[in-house]
């Protein structure tokens, strides 16, 4: 299937900046559900200058600079997205999640170090036994890896309320255990440190859902990643209650939201910010 | 050991001590004689004597507070900074014994660039398993921007510094790596300069390696790994600014190595460049010796929540346009952690055993390790695995049994954050102090430069030493000392300094090429805030005297004239002006304008202005100028004499300080090349002159009362202006013959129409005055300020209108002083442009 999104960042000042330095995760990752066919970044006002590179996660950056006084500034990505269907997986025939635990695979291989990063804290996810105990009655022993981990998501989607006031992108994780609601960015944050604090090895997924797909398909969405050895990467989504279909279109992944911000940056004035988001993804007729 | 030195050395008893058994003593072998390597120094000590030696060392006390070497302690609540604290006793190492250290910290510098270049680039050590993933991916100072980045000649550690603390048994330990922006490099120079300077002969005599060639080595390492090959790459010492601990050392560096000082703010990338900004518009840089961590230097991808940085900075380093020294990322290689694994990596890499160990280390992340460090506690030191802020080392041995139980608990929570080190008992040297000697612990701070494809190391190094003996902790932060660091050569040595000598070190030279423009805004204010003190000073001056003069009537008129003046200048509070007022509350007045540091107008505050803001320009101000403003500063931040001398006291204090300001005069006019930097200094004078003229005149001459000759005579004296009068005029009071000479007449230094003159001229040679066909706002200001000076005529002022005043004057006054405050906006907005902070955009 094709699907085509279209992401719209404004921004509006009250003051005039003069000089911002801005970095941003806005291109589809091509991967083995997903390949990118098209692709453009449009900026309101121009850049003096744009650079693209990969990231140490291997995500598309692009880094660009304005050194016009500007009152406000829009970030359009536009991207035509071909979306493999995948064979649905059976949780039941993953291996058991004690198999998944970071020492016991992470010297296999090279793929597995690099996972093996994904098992620490990072800079907006502390672990603690508070986050185990919270994943501990999904993981009973020798229950299958991927079983368990639908099953954590599932619990999480039943106890936490989707509350787009709750919380804002600074929460930390450790306050949505008492809270209990939060936007996708905090239901992933938290199935995170509870995957990770169960020493298992869990990553943040960046993307987009289709429009009308779900909770959080009008602005970025995001969900979570777990590393199943002998499988490789397998990814849920938390607020959805799903496993990642063909609805979603994953632009980066990394430790947490900071390492994938979709728009991130540093500006000279300015003043108050308003700041606008609209996404739509659409199939694409053929 | 040696027949001779086993005989009794009486001569040498005010030097020596009796060691401490449980700890190696640098000076005193176990036997209590003195080790051969020390006689060089001891020897001519004890000839000198102790209450020599004590004289010699007030000199170099007195050099130090002159040259303000000071460093700041955060939590000093009195001041940002205070005096740098050294013992005059260099330690003294032997040659071989160097030899040995010297090639251990190249060995390390060397291994620990290799690793960063691995763990940066392909990380065969994580895949091999020689470093523990463990302790790279958690570690929040891996920052993961920096992977692959292009690092010119493979030099991650251009400048590297190691702790070394000796144990009992004689050998040398490394206690800690400093791998980012490795600090106190400037201080082992500063003490070295005070070291030679108090003990001159003995420092020629005993052959001592001079520190010299270290830092010429550090210059060439840099020049040649600038970007570009070029000959003459520009280099730039990034600061965190004022309020950094070790600012006195960037200033003193920056100026010693010939960089220009830079803050975050100073610096912007464009077009992936980075550049400075100066008041001749953006210039690029080439390299960039960072003396901030890691993580502070770039806002936009390193994530620092301050904004001490460069935003850009990476992406201009990803592009391969400049070079930052230390690389970005070193920091990784700074914890504690590693040092427990590089015995093995030496010999991976290298090939070779490590030649000076780390002192004992254990990472707790491992269980055999954990275990041992639970049970033997007492005698370990246990600190953060990786940095973090604030997190001091814990003694075991000061814990309780209950608190030890807690550190363990929390240790077992997460074992991979805390590594401990075995507590070295640190050797002890001696101190002087006051006088006699006594022995304190110490740390050596050696230093190591890239050169080529190996290290070359500084022989010398930072002594720190602790302030007491039973401190276990060398703090600079807690009142800890240093001292220089001897390394005796066989041979004599070769005299070399980078330093310009003293006479040419008022420089500002540099200044008229790249002058930031923070600087030339700083420069600016010195002008002004300096100036301000002035009419002050000398209307304090005129008045106190007169002040015991009751029965003279035209003392009282002076009086009255110098308050009203003093009032005009909101320096005292008006309901004391009126004339029939007590002279006692008009003295008690004066005085609080001289000591009252509440006030904010007083003598007091307008002098801790010119020290925050000469404080700014370390960098900038040359020796003697630095000296000359320390000597203000003290004059005017005295206490008052007690009652009996307070008011012949205030008198001195008031000469004095015009005596000072004077030689600063001089200084900037004499010894200040004539380029941007001097320019907006005499700016910043002429136009603070030149408001505080208008307000003397407008107080002094604007009223009708104001024409007896006592209050004339005191304008002329406040006004710097009496023996140009009285050549003139003679003895005849005149109020138009003193207006014209304090507001017309260009020819006195000190009227208002000279300070225009002269700011006509420094306008016209700036640089948007240059090249423009229209002229820019600020000329357009002054030439018609001028103008309107030059065209008036003072009998057109000396009209009184029916409440008694001359309003035509007033007027004149009034228009001066809005045009001079529209010059300085203007000038601001022309050269300073005052950024506001930057700061992170909201995230979606």
């Amino acid at each position: 299937m094709m699907l085509r999104a279209s992401h719209t960042t404004t921004y509006l000042y009250s003051d005039q900046v003069s000089i911002c330095h801005t970095e941003v995760h806005l291109a589809p990752r091509d991967d083995r559900n997903q390949h990118v066919l098209e692709h453009s970044l449009t900026v309101d006002p121009m850049p003096d200058m744009m650079f693209g590179h990969k990231d140490y996660f291997g995500n598309d950056v692009m880094y660009f600079s304005i050194h016009e006084p500007h009152p406000t500034l829009t970030i359009t990505a536009e991207s035509v997205i071909e979306i493999a269907q995948a064979d649905p997986l059976e949780p039941a025939l993953t291996p058991a999640w004690e198999q998944a635990l970071g020492p016991e695979w992470r010297n296999s291989d090279f793929h597995a170090l690099k996972a093996y990063q994904f098992v620490f804290e990072s800079p907006r996810i502390t672990l603690g036994p508070e986050f185990a105990d919270y994943a501990a009655p999904s993981f009973t022993a020798d229950r299958p890896l991927l079983e368990a981990a639908v099953d954590l998501s599932h619990r999480i989607y039943k106890e936490f309320h989707y509350d787009k006031e709750a919380t804002t992108v600074v929460t930390p994780v450790t306050e949505l255990l008492e809270s209990r609601r939060g936007v996708c960015q905090d239901f992933a944050h938290f199935m995170i440190a509870c995957l990770r604090s169960a020493g298992l090895a869990a990553r943040y997924v960046s993307g987009y859902l289709r429009t009308g797909g779900g909770i959080g398909s009008e602005a970025s969405h995001a969900w979570i990643s777990v590393f199943c050895p002998g499988f490789g990467w397998l990814d849920l989504d938390p607020t959805n209650d799903t496993l990642v279909n063909g609805n979603h279109v994953t632009l980066a992944w990394g430790r947490d939201y900071s390492d994938v911000a979709p728009v991130h940056g540093v500006a000279l004035g300015g003043g108050e910010q308003v700041i606008n988001v609209a996404v739509k993804v659409a199939a694409v007729e053929e | 050991m040696n027949q001779e030195i086993a005989q009794p050395e009486e001569h040498l008893n005010e030097w020596i001590y009796e060691p401490n058994p449980g700890f190696y003593d640098e000076m005193l072998a176990a036997d209590g004689t003195v080790r051969p390597h020390w006689r060089k120094l001891i020897e001519p000590l004890a000839a000198m004597g102790g209450a020599g030696f004590a004289r010699r060392w007030q000199e170099g006390r007195r050099l130090i507070h002159e040259n303000g070497t000071t460093y700041n302690v955060y939590s000093d609540p009195r001041n940002t900074d205070r005096p740098w604290p050294v013992d005059p006793i260099p330690l003294v190492l032997d040659r071989l014994e160097w030899a040995a250290i010297e090639s251990a910290i190249i060995q390390r510098a060397t291994l620990l660039n290799a690793i960063l270049a691995d763990l940066y680039g392909s990380q065969r050590l994580l895949r091999d398993g020689l470093v523990p993933p463990e302790l790279v991916f958690p570690n929040p100072a891996f920052l993961r921007p920096c992977s692959h980045i292009p690092v010119p000649g493979g030099v991650y550690l251009h400048i590297y510094a190691a702790d070394l603390a000796r144990a009992p048994d004689g050998r040398w330990w490394v206690i800690a790596d400093r791998t980012q922006a490795p600090s106190g490099a400037g201080y082992a120079l500063e003490n070295r300069l005070v070291s030679a300077r108090v003990l001159p002969d003995i420092f020629r005599s005993a052959h001592i390696h001079r520190l010299a060639t270290f830092f010429q080595t550090y210059r060439e390492t840099l020049r040649s790994l600038a970007p570009g090959h070029k000959e003459n790459p520009r280099i730039v010492l990034l600061t965190p600014g004022p309020y950094n601990e070790t600012y006195f050392e960037h200033a003193f560096l920056s100026r010693y190595l010939g960089y220009t000082l830079v803050e975050g703010a100073d610096l912007t990338v464009r077009d992936n460049r980075v550049f400075l900004k100066t008041l001749r518009g953006l210039l690029p840089v080439d390299l960039i010796v960072r003396r901030q961590d890691d993580t502070y230097c770039d806002p936009l991808e390193l994530r620092g929540d301050s904004m001490l940085g460069v935003p850009g900075l990476m992406q201009a380093v990803r592009s391969g346009t400049v070079t930052v020294a230390n690389a970005l990322g070193s920091g990784l290689v700074e914890s504690a952690a590693p040092a427990s694994f590089l015995p093995g990596l030496c010999r991976h890499i290298l090939g070779e055993e490590i030649k000076m160990p780390a002192v004992a280390t254990w990472w707790c992340g491992e269980e055999p390790a954990l275990s041992y460090v639970a049970e033997h506690l007492s005698k370990l030191v246990i600190k953060p695995a990786f940095p973090s802020p604030g997190m001091q080392p814990i003694f075991g041995v000061r814990l309780s049994e209950e608190e030890r139980a807690a550190l363990i608990a929390k240790i077992r929570k997460s074992p991979g954050s805390y590594v401990a080190q075995e507590q070295v008992a640190l050797s002890t040297v001696p101190v002087w102090e006051d006088g006699p000697v006594r022995p304190r612990h110490l740390v050596l701070r050696v230093y190591a430069v890239a050169c080529g494809d190996s290290y070359s190391v500084m022989p010398g190094g930072l002594t720190r030493i602790t302030s007491s003996l039973d401190d276990l902790v060398v703090s600079m932060q807690s009142g800890g000392g240093s001292k220089d660091t001897w390394v005796v050569a066989g041979a004599p040595t070769s005299q070399l300094s980078l330093l310009p000598s003293a006479t040419s070190r008022m420089d500002i030279s540099r200044a008229t090429f790249d002058l930031p423009s923070r600087v030339a805004d700083n420069l600016f204010w010195l002008g002004r805030y300096v100036e301000r003190i002035e009419p002050a000073v000398r209307v304090a001056r005129a008045v106190l005297p007169r002040l015991f003069q009751e029965s003279d009537l035209s003392a009282a008129a002076a009086v009255a004239a110098g308050m009203r003046v003093l009032a005009g200048l909101g320096s005292i509070r008006t309901e004391t002006q009126s004339a029939d007022h007590h002279f006692g509350s008009l003295e008690h007045e004066v005085l609080a304008l001289i000591y009252d540091s509440r006030s904010r107008n007083n003598l007091p505050s307008h002098i801790r202005q010119v020290r925050r803001v000469a404080w700014l320009l370390r960098d900038r101000i040359s020796g003697d100028a630095w000296r000359v403003l320390n000597q203000l500063d003290q004059q005017l931040s005295s206490p008052p004499p007690p009652e009996p001398l307070r008011i012949s006291g205030a008198q001195a204090v008031l000469d004095q300080s015009i005596t000072t300001l004077s030689a600063f005069s001089g200084l900037v006019m004499e010894s200040m090349t004539r380029g941007d930097g001097w320019r907006f200094l005499d700016i910043g004078r002429r136009l603070e002159r030149a408001v505080q003229m208008v307000d003397l005149i407008r107080y002094g001459l604007g009223y009708e009362c104001s024409t007896d000759s006592g209050q004339l005579e005191v304008l002329l004296e406040i006004a710097d202006s009496s023996i140009t009068y009285r050549s003139r005029y003679l003895t005849t009071m005149q109020a138009d013959l003193v207006l014209d000479l304090l507001l017309l007449d260009e020819a006195n230094p000190r009227s208002v129409a000279y300070q225009l003159a002269r700011l006509r001229e420094h306008v016209d040679a700036l640089p948007a005055s240059r090249s423009l066909i229209r002229r820019p706002a600020e000329a357009r200001t002054a030439i018609s300020l001028l103008a309107a000076v030059q065209l008036a005529e003072v009998r057109d002022f000396m009209c009184v209108n029916s409440e008694g005043r001359r309003d035509q004057l007033e007027s004149l006054l009034n228009r001066i002083t809005g045009d001079l405050r529209l010059l300085s906006e203007a000038l601001t907005r022309e050269y300073f442009s005052q950024a506001g902070p930057t700061r992170q955009l909201s995230m979606p």
